[in-house]
């Protein structure tokens, strides 16, 4: 039950979160900011509107937002919370959570082919393109986590009574994982220094460039997608950077969502003060979370053999 | 066994009786569908009983009184029996309305002889229980589908195309048949049973010989490169029996020669782990590099056979340091993913064919649009491409999870065994997301957008006989991943039925699995319908308008201007350079009156660039020194017969 409350709170606060990044850009800025809810302000203002397709798309290009939000409901639905199991959890749950993130990913790049448009085309090859790295830097971890514990569950590896943890046995190349997590969720976030959320040029974007056509209830619908999305990467870093357990369960999930809110901070403070790569630079920027990701797995087995 | 048999004699008659049927071209498409059809469906009951049942038939015959050939259904020869006989059967019905040349009665009467007899001997060869049969129905397969492949010899990249691939087939035969004679030289008989009382050296010899020549039939890289251009020179339907089930009986081969050879060493699961890996990751990339539709299948189903030997390749070094689970997930998962290509790669030809036959057009860049005016095959094409990008709630994810699982189980085991079954798993996510790229490609280029061409404007689908095989096989690939239970208990199975492992409880974890997939997948299901119920709410009572695509204030777009497939692909092309080299035709563009230039770029094939220098010239060097045997004066090739007569006689 406790889950599922959990997974309500969770879905509820996630528009909040992208909040924070804003008004950490704002202070670097030297600037007000917009209110921290803008996020909500910004959802209930789509889902008001109408829509305007255009005349190249298909069924698919409506597809395309349900099934990326759908995915990504998919994944809170394994996700472990303030060290609570999931709802959902078998052994292998974190291979089909990526491939479901994958076929949101399938489903984002066909509703943007479906515009013919050539921006939003080269987006998608973008789209199409950083996540094969990011998934390479992703199974790597999987294969550190399953080194450490040998499990390959996220509530395995997160909740219950042996979770994964930065002072237990494996601390140090646990840090490399939460680095390489971090690069990651940048990626898979479209945050800077990968892509730019705020940019305003179509040749420069990846994510926002793919949903030029979508709008009203169609762009919440991703919107939304995209804030769960990244509440999943940032709620895997969490429990792995801080795996506090209080005696009262309302007391861990509160140092939960503490940690959650300072991860959207640190991504604030990397918007304001790194610029974003050059394209090509991107890859190299991924894969140095794999090389990451890569030693932590060698230098564990001294830990576990 | 007698019904197998009889189901081969109704194909066979299916494919003689048009060659009798004269002029008649709705007689001969009607006869030869039907025949081949009615025969294929006969051996899928008789196959999917024998999988289930787990019994073992033999039967054996007198061949030219002297040679004896054997064969023998068990259960992992039955799993590929189904494979086989289903996509034949849908092949088949799909033929009647692709085949439409009026003109050519003649050919199209062949064809079906030819297409029967490839089915014929494809479910022989998976049967044959001794050299002799093997070999035999191994020549059939290879020559009727050579014949096949001429079909449109009129093309001269067709006629080159089936050279290269006769010649590939026989020096492939050549080395397989030459692992056949190490068995014969050791035990004097053409039975199957001796090869197990080989000793461990020439086991390993039999091994790698039989590898290379049943790896060229399975299209495992280097040896790949006759397949992306005999496969699509085919007509459709028969691109999807070769790439979807002709390749897998090289697999079958090798799998099942590794179990007549009863290894105990690991040698021969690394070797088919690295060869899986290979082609694995460079299959998808030049499958990511192709510009024509078929072609790009072909190369697609290298990277299939890649991960299907990776599997494989899991399960005999599971079984060889005696970790069952390992074992048992890696071939299931293999297996299965044999039965899982199938479907949805004879489901993207036949897609394929529809656009080749609709619009007379393969390349990619020239479509757009399709899924506008073709909305059967569109739609089915989509549910292949995600399926092939092993995405669930699709039947490839299943299989694919199964090899991940059967990898993971391997990180544990030793050091050199952590090392292989992390670039496993790595090389499984990295196909996977370039498997994703490719066929998002491929929609969004070919499917999606607007026409590039007046003929692909113009397309439009029809011939209930080429829409039907392509629903039913959409329906399976959903099937297979929402239920994978059945499935899975099948592969798993015919897995134990074949011997391949010995304790049939070891499932470890994954007891539960296929129920968690279908759990999982349900829910998935149900949240789309939800969230589609949602949306239809939330416009409810708007404004919702059609207007032209956003193109950042420009007013004058054109079909020309969209994204191409070439440059869809190029950043990860670029990041695979070494080993996909990109051939690029660009005149630059020079001087205040620039002449009209043009764009063509091409990712050349590593394995066909160096097999000239590094193959073709030693060899050729080679038999330019021995040319002097062959002088051409006829009295001395009487002395060498006399010779070899001699020689014979004393050493007989």
């Amino acid at each position: 039950m406790k889950a599922y409350l959990y997974l309500a709170i969770a879905m509820i606060l996630a528009p909040l979160f992208p909040g924070f990044i804003l008004k950490t850009k704002a202070f670097f800025g030297g600037r007000k900011g917009p209110p921290l809810l803008i996020k909500y302000y910004t959802l209930i203002k789509l889902l008001k509107k109408g829509s305007v397709y255009s005349q190249s798309t298909t069924l698919l290009f409506k597809l395309g937002p349900v099934v990326s939000l759908a995915t990504a409901i998919m994944a809170l639905l394994f996700l472990p919370m303030a060290g609570q199991p999931a709802i959902l959890s078998f052994h292998g749950d974190i291979i089909l959570v990526l491939y479901l993130l994958g076929l949101g990913r399938f489903f984002t790049i066909t509703a943007a082919m479906d515009t013919a448009s050539p921006f939003e085309g080269m987006g998608a090859a973008r789209e199409a393109y950083f996540p094969i790295l990011c998934e390479a830097a992703l199974f790597m971890v999987l294969i550190l986590l399953y080194l450490l514990n040998g499990k390959l569950s996220l509530t395995a590896h997160f909740a219950g009574t042996t979770p994964m943890a930065l002072w237990e046995t494996a601390g140090a190349p646990l840090l490399f994982a939460i680095f390489a997590l971090f690069i990651v969720m940048l990626t898979e976030g479209s945050r800077v220094p990968v892509d730019d959320p705020a940019t305003h040029l179509e040749l420069t974007m990846i994510h926002e460039v793919m949903i030029l056509d979508h709008s009203g209830p169609d762009l919440a619908l991703i919107e939304l997608g995209s804030f769960f999305k990244l509440l999943f990467y940032a709620a895997l870093i969490a429990p792995l950077a801080c795996p506090v357990s209080l005696a009262h369960p309302a007391a861990t999930a509160g140092v939960f969502l503490g940690v959650l809110a300072l991860i959207y901070v640190v991504i604030g403070v990397i918007e304001s003060v790194m610029a974003r790569l050059r394209m090509d630079r991107v890859p190299m920027f991924i894969l140095t979370s794999f090389a990451l990701a890569f030693f932590a797995a060698i230098i564990s087995l001294e830990f576990v053999v | 066994m007698s019904q197998f048999f009889a189901a081969l004699g109704i194909i066979l008659v299916g494919g003689v009786f048009p060659l009798l049927a004269g002029r008649q071209m709705k007689v001969i498409k009607a006869t030869g569908a039907i025949g081949i059809a009615a025969g294929c469906l006969l051996g899928v009951i008789h196959a999917i009983n024998a999988v289930w049942g787990g019994g073992v038939h033999t039967a054996s015959y007198r061949y030219l009184h002297i040679f004896e050939l054997s064969f023998r259904l068990d259960g992992f020869a039955a799993f590929f029996l189904v494979a086989i006989f289903s996509i034949c059967l849908l092949a088949a019905l799909y033929s009647y309305h692709y085949m439409d040349d009026e003109d050519r009665p003649r050919r199209t009467a062949s064809h079906y002889l030819l297409f029967a007899l490839l089915t014929i001997s494809m479910a022989l060869v998976v049967t044959a229980n001794n050299m002799l049969a093997f070999a035999f129905a191994w020549e059939i397969m290879s020559l009727s589908s050579f014949f096949l492949v001429l079909y449109n010899h009129e093309e001269e990249a067709n006629r080159r195309a089936g050279l290269l691939y006769l010649v590939f087939s026989q020096v492939g035969a050549m080395f397989l048949f030459t692992a056949f004679g190490v068995v014969f030289a050791h035990t004097g008989s053409f039975s199957f049973e001796g090869f197990a009382t080989l000793p461990d050296n020439t086991k390993l010899l039999v091994f790698c010989l039989a590898f290379v020549g049943l790896g060229s039939k399975a299209g495992v890289f280097p040896l790949h490169f006759w397949l992306p251009h005999a496969h699509p020179a085919a007509p459709s339907h028969i691109s999807a029996v070769m790439s979807g089930v002709m390749i897998k009986v090289g697999v079958y081969g090798i799998v099942r020669l590794y179990l007549l050879l009863d290894f105990s060493s690991l040698v021969p699961g690394y070797i088919l782990l690295i060869a899986g890996i290979l082609s694995g990751v460079i299959g998808v990339v030049y499958a990511l590099g192709q510009h024509d539709l078929k072609r790009l299948l072909a190369y697609s189903s290298v990277e299939n056979v890649g991960i299907i030997l990776m599997g494989f390749g899991l399960g005999m070094i599971g079984a060889a340091t005696g970790h069952s689970t390992m074992a048992m997930l890696g071939f299931t998962g293999g297996l299965l993913h044999v039965l899982n290509h199938a479907l949805f790669k004879s489901l993207l030809f036949m897609g394929a064919g529809m656009v080749l036959h609709k619009t007379h057009c393969r390349r990619l860049d020239q479509l757009g649009g399709l899924l506008k005016t073709m909305k059967v095959t569109g739609t089915t094409f989509v549910i292949g491409a995600v399926a092939i990008a092993g995405l669930p709630p699709f039947n490839g994810f299943v299989s694919e999870l199964l090899v991940y699982l059967g990898a993971f189980q391997g990180l544990t085991q030793s050091r050199d065994l952590l090392l292989l079954s992390l670039l496993a798993i790595v090389s499984l996510a990295v196909i996977g997301g370039l498997a994703l790229a490719c066929f998002t490609r491929v929609l969004g280029v070919a499917f999606q957008g607007e026409p590039r061409t007046e003929a692909a404007a113009k397309a439009s689908e029809s011939g209930t006989t080429m829409l039907l095989p392509m629903i039913v096989l959409a329906g399976f690939c959903l099937v297979i991943g929402v239920t994978p239970d059945l499935f899975i208990r099948m592969a798993r199975g015919a897995v134990i039925s074949g011997g391949l492992v010995e304790a049939p409880l070891a499932w470890g974890h994954s007891w539960n699995l296929a129920n968690q997939i279908t759990r999982g997948a349900a829910i998935f299901i149900g949240l789309i319908a939800v969230l589609w119920l949602l949306r239809t709410l939330l416009y409810r009572g708007k404004t919702v308008t059609r207007a032209g695509t956003w193109g950042c204030g420009f007013t004058q777009p054109s079909p020309k201007m969209q994204y191409t497939g070439s440059s869809y692909a190029d950043d990860i092309l670029a990041f695979f350079k070494n080993i996909a080299p990109k051939r690029v035709d660009h005149p630059p563009i020079e001087g205040r009156f620039p002449a009209p230039t043009h764009y063509r770029s091409e990712v050349d094939d590593l394995a066909e660039q160096k097999i000239e220098p590094m193959v073709l010239r030693p060899v050729h060097w080679i038999f330019e020194k021995l040319r002097w045997i062959q002088h051409g004066d006829i009295h001395l090739y009487i002395g060498y017969i006399l010779l070899t007569i001699v020689v014979l006689l004393f050493f007989i």
